[in-house]
């Protein structure tokens, strides 16, 4: 191609008048071909070639893709010097079109008047780029007005979603914040948050606000006044207790308790702070206990200012008097019932960028914690708001190849796989470090993996540096085929829920597919880096409990015994002699001290078999422990196989001559071993002894506990009555009551 | 990035309504909370650090402008 001459760059000057449009394409058509000819046109004279172009849409359209993408290119970029042009017509052109790069689009839109730029070709050209970039927070933030002025609440709250994980500055979240004000919601269940704090905490609202969404929970956040936190707990009639909080997260200042830390201290004067200090916060905690039923998280303390005498040693050390006295009150809150610290030191040591304080943020707006560290802090009390809200996940199934370790065992072989104590390989040992800290916490841990069974347990049975082995896994699913179906497979073997599991690969597209077939699976992005694995694991708000009991730390170990088991049941001629074979033993005793966190924890956590659903909480069920009315039976389980552990309980009360089954639920591991009916002979033998002539059921319906119905009509009850959604299930105490003839019942 | 389309990011107004004139007393949304955001914002836009003074100035788009051209940034 031959360059163009100066006078043909410059027509103007050659002819001393302004060729029309036409003429030049047709000079430029006869040297160049013509989409570099509309390109020079559209580089040399914006108006000409925008005219030009507008007016030769037909013909463009017929040239190759390649050639329209640059013509367009060249196009938008001559907008802006264009005084004539009129965006609208390429605008249309381009909504057909979908060859234009999300970069271009929105030079485009910025080039565009406000009419063009809100009209309905913008929005179509904004929601094909969007499909191309979906990660781009400024197309987000022009596809959303659209959705959400025609009311589509689900699609526009996911995208806002979306939009805080790209954007992550305060600004962003505020702005999210303020959208999802305009948009109804969209049914996720609601909790109820109160900040008490004794500085600024309004920069930590939208953060928490995003991080609870995750939860797939719809916030409602109470601040209180500033300053205003004990009042707020102390007056009854305050905005706190109106607004009757699930949760409370009380952020005290320990440089708002302690002013006088900004200069030097005398050891006397630490001394005396610090008592003042536990007082003041654990007699606040106190008085909220009493006067509220919400779980209350207290803040660590932290200190803004560093020692005042510098490094000077003798000094009565500042850094070792906080953290003493941050020990002191961790001990005291958690002495405490349904309280929690949450570790404010080590949450800012880990924020991953800023400074954890901004002396100036301190100054204009009694701020006392930088940006960086009120998205840390918000993310941190998210690990409070899910195991409160009974958001914690039972089962974590991991993929094996680049996620357990590092390269594929079917072809880099056991020896070839990076696994051990340098990199590549070092950070999937700490990974795994990390999944199995996770079954000591109660959280299972499965495999789904598509791989040659034997290659893969080769690695998990002999790999010197596997930390997870065989027994770490409550399900296996090594095999070919979709990760979908075994999930579902995994699911139902341990017999809990879809939405009980977070599945870990390192491949998106089985993530997406997963995301796509079984939308209950929780499934986040594994980091690209492995190195990042843990870090994930160890944040995930979905994975924390707040107690740990010893069945949790068991569990692991339970369904270990129960792979056994069900080997056993294989080869076993019948399912009586399979029963019989276990050697089962229960033990019915009235619910100890000891046992009540355990109680408590499944009268929460137990969905099918369980007749009536009461979430009763710590001092209901010790009130009816105490009751002697009532009893709250429990049923410790034990086969040749293992502990099961504290596995079902029933609260049962006189009433007139009747007794009635308050509650009765079972764990569902022992379903199918008729437990139950042991318990149920218990039951009825106590009944007897208080003189009562019936049992009386009580029976709620839920979408999950039909097991628990069945029950009743398989045991002789019969369904007498209904009171509203109760029904009411009676049978005759004058009958026997059996134990099943493969259970050694064992009363306390 | 303008300056005003950062004023008009972080207070949800247009960008068409930022002028040199607006200010925290012509933006109801322009509050001391959101002024925080704002420092914040223009901190992280333009790569620049702040002082109490730059922030307690920064209440009109000209000071904006003022105190950035100050820290030598162009837009």
């Amino acid at each position: 191609m031959t360059p163009l001459t100066a006078t043909e760059r410059h027509p103007d000057a050659a002819h001393g008048a302004t060729p029309g449009p036409a003429a030049i394409g047709a000079r430029l058509l006869e040297r160049l071909d013509a989409p570099r000819a509309c390109e020079a046109l559209l580089d040399l004279d914006a108006d000409a070639g925008l005219a030009w172009l507008c007016a030769n849409l037909d013909l463009v359209n017929g040239w190759p893709i390649q050639d329209r993408r640059s013509v367009l290119a060249a196009a938008i970029d001559a907008l802006p010097r264009s005084e004539t042009a009129d965006a609208a017509p390429l605008l249309a052109w381009l909504a057909g079109e979908d060859i234009v790069e999300p970069r271009l689009v929105l030079q485009l839109l910025d080039s565009c008047g406000p009419e063009l730029r809100n009209g309905p070709a913008a929005e179509r050209l904004v929601a094909a780029a969007l499909e191309r970039a979906p990660e781009d927070a400024q197309l987000i933030g022009l596809r959303l007005p659209g959705l959400i002025a025609v009311g589509e609440a689900e699609a526009a709250h996911a995208l806002l979603d979306r939009l805080g994980r790209v954007d992550r500055s305060l600004a962003c979240a505020q702005r999210i914040r303020r959208m999802r004000g305009e948009l109804p919601a969209t049914g996720p269940p609601p909790v109820r948050i109160a900040l008490l704090s004794s500085f600024t905490v309004d920069q930590l609202v939208p953060f928490l606000d995003l991080e609870v969404r995750r939860l797939r929970l719809e916030p409602s956040i109470y601040v209180g006044p500033f300053n205003g936190w004990a009042q707020e707990i102390y007056r009854p009639d305050s905005g706190l207790h109106g607004f009757d909080p699930e949760l409370v997260f009380l952020a005290v200042g320990l440089d708002d308790l302690v002013p006088g830390l900004a200069g030097l201290m005398t050891a006397e004067a630490l001394e005396a702070a610090a008592e003042d200090v536990l007082q003041t916060v654990t007699g606040a905690v106190r008085q909220l206990r009493a006067s509220s039923d919400a779980l209350i998280v207290v803040h660590g303390l932290h200190s803004a200012w560093s020692d005042p005498a510098g490094i000077a040693r003798g000094a009565p050390a500042r850094d070792a008097w906080v953290t003493r006295l941050d020990l002191d009150l961790r001990d005291r809150i958690e002495g405490m019932e349904r309280t929690a610290y949450l570790p404010l030191r080590d949450v800012l040591v880990r924020r991953a960028d800023g400074p954890v304080d901004d002396p100036k943020l301190r100054h204009l707006a009694r701020m006392r914690l930088s940006e960086a560290s009120v998205r840390e802090v918000a993310a941190a009390q998210a690990r409070y708001v899910a195991p409160a809200k009974g958001r914690t996940r039972k089962c974590v199934v991991l993929d094996l190849d680049n996620t357990l370790w590092g390269g594929i065992v079917g072809e880099d072989g056991p020896d070839g796989i990076r696994l051990g104590t340098t990199a590549p390989g070092s950070e999937f040992v700490e990974f795994q470090h990390a999944l199995k800290a996770l079954t000591d916490r109660g959280i299972l841990l499965a495999i789904s993996s598509k791989n040659n069974p034997d290659d893969a347990l080769e690695v998990i049975r002999s790999h010197p540096y596997m930390v997870l082995r065989e027994e770490s896994f409550s399900a296996l699913r090594i095999n070919w085929l979709p990760k979908s179906e075994n999930l579902a497979a995994i699911a139902e073997e341990l017999n809990i829920g879809l939405d009980s599991l977070v599945f870990l690969d390192d491949n998106p597209k089985e993530r997406e597919l997963v995301r796509q077939m079984l939308p209950d699976v929780l499934v986040p992005d594994l980091p690209a880096d492995p190195a990042r694995y843990r870090e994930l694991v160890d944040r995930m708000p979905e994975l924390q409990t707040l107690v740990i009991t010893n069945e949790d730390r068991q569990r692991t170990g339970f369904y270990h015994a129960r792979r056994q088991r069900e080997e056993v049941r294989e080869r076993a001629t019948s399912l009586g002699d399979y029963l019989a074979s276990l050697a089962i033993e229960v033990d019915v005793a009235p619910a100890s001290a000891s046992a009540l966190p355990r109680i408590h924890q499944l009268f929460q956590r137990t969905n099918q078999f369980n007749t009536t659903t009461r979430r009763y909480d710590l001092a209901v069920l010790q009130g009816s422990a105490d009751d002697p009315d009532a009893r709250l039976l429990t049923a410790v389980v034990r086969d040749r196989f293992g502990d099961h552990g504290l596995v079902a309980a029933a609260l049962v009360r006189m009433d007139a001559a009747e007794c009635r089954i308050d509650s009765f639920l079972m764990s569902c591991r022992v379903i199918g071993y008729g437990v139950e009916d042991a318990l149920l002979a218990r039951i009825a033998a106590w009944g007897r002894s208080r003189g009562a002539a019936v049992l009386a059921g009580e029976f709620v319906r839920t979408a999950k506990n039909e097991p628990a119905r069945t029950f009743f009509s398989r045991t002789g009850f019969l369904q007498d009555a209904a009171d509203g959604e109760v029904e009411i299930w009676r049978r005759s105490l004058d009958t026997d009551f059996d134990v099943p003839s493969w259970i050694a019942l064992n009363e306390a | 990035m303008r300056p005003e389309e950062v004023v008009s990011r972080v207070f949800g107004v247009h960008r068409a309504d930022v002028t040199d004139e607006t200010s925290n007393r012509t933006l109801p949304a322009w509050d001391s909370m959101a002024h925080v955001t704002l420092i914040l914002e223009l901190e992280s836009s333009y790569g620049v650090s702040l002082s109490t003074e730059d922030a307690l100035q920064m209440t009109t788009v000209a000071e904006i402008k003022r105190v950035l051209t100050g820290h030598g940034v162009s837009w």
